[in-house]
């Protein structure tokens, strides 16, 4: 940890705003990720930067891979690195940005402000289906694929993971969401 | 449940869009009428037919524009604005 830099206390951990809120195990897993790295841009500029750096751009709401990152088109000027097991490339983009002269975009604080959470387990199916509209079976719904709809009554980007989903959401629903799912979990058991 | 196709996103519950109104006219402060001004502030139209509205998809933030029949409050197509920009 840099020095001057903070811990982050993320929702789930001891002291956070849904400490002691259970996320549900078994037939549906919820696992939180809010602690791992990511970065996003936003604004005029962002698209052009990455592209710059060599991070190819895919199609809106469609993901990209770079160096072991996903590259997640939001929108045209509107993109989020994940970094689940990259942290040092993460870092480096990082770092690259915050010395570089603008046009850069905007850090949309996607690490401070978006929980991400990943929804697993024998019977995912079932669950996603009860927490969101959409169709997204694999036949319909692509591994490269983004959805930026409702997903357990809360505005979030869902897309599929090798273990599952993943969710992204406002942080401050935290334990909302981790709620939502375990009655979701407790009706497909 | 009613749908819109947001034209970015696909179609979606019509839950997930808010509503900004129509596009308006906008007239140059320094060259209208008092009343005309007046008119364009604090007036808004009550007619039949086609309106062109400003909706935003909110898991996205996406803003784009719909037509609408005011009368059967049927969306008749939905579009990116650049398509305003381009051909006004």
């Amino acid at each position: 940890m840099a020095a001057g830099t903070a811990t982050r206390i993320h929702p789930f951990m001891p002291g956070g705003a849904a400490d002691g809120t259970r996320l549900v195990s078994g037939a549906v897993v919820l696992s939180d990720l809010t602690g791992k790295p990511r970065f996003g841009l936003k604004g005029g500029g962002s698209a052009d930067w990455l592209a710059a750096q060599g991070i190819p751009l895919p199609a809106v709401n469609r993901i990209g891979e770079h160096r072991a990152m996903r590259v997640l088109r939001l929108g045209n000027e509107d993109i989020l690195l994940l970094a689940e097991d990259a942290a040092e490339t993460l870092a480096d983009v990082k770092a690259i940005w915050q010395a570089a002269p603008a046009p850069k975009g905007y850090s949309s604080w996607r690490e401070e402000g978006w929980a991400w959470m990943r929804l697993s387990g024998p019977r995912l199916a079932e669950a996603m289906c009860s927490l969101c509209a959409l169709d997204l079976r694999s036949q319909k719904f692509g591994a490269d694929y983004i959805a930026q709809t409702r997903v357990g009554h809360i505005e979030a980007v869902t897309f599929r993971s090798p273990a599952g989903f993943d969710i992204l959401f406002d942080i401050t629903a935290s334990a909302y969401f981790a709620r939502a799912v375990a009655a979701v979990a407790g009706h497909t058991a | 449940m009613k749908l819109l196709t947001c034209p970015m996103n696909g179609p979606r519950n019509i839950d997930e869009f808010q509503s900004f109104g129509p596009v308006r006219a906008r007239p140059d402060p320094n060259a209208t009428a008092d009343g005309d001004w007046s008119r364009h502030l604090f007036r808004a139209e009550n007619r039949k037919g086609i309106v062109v509205e400003w909706w935003r998809h909110v898991p996205s933030n996406y803003f784009f524009l719909a037509e609408r029949d005011l009368v059967s409050n049927e969306i008749i197509r939905t579009f990116d604005a650049s398509e305003l920009r381009d051909h006004p």
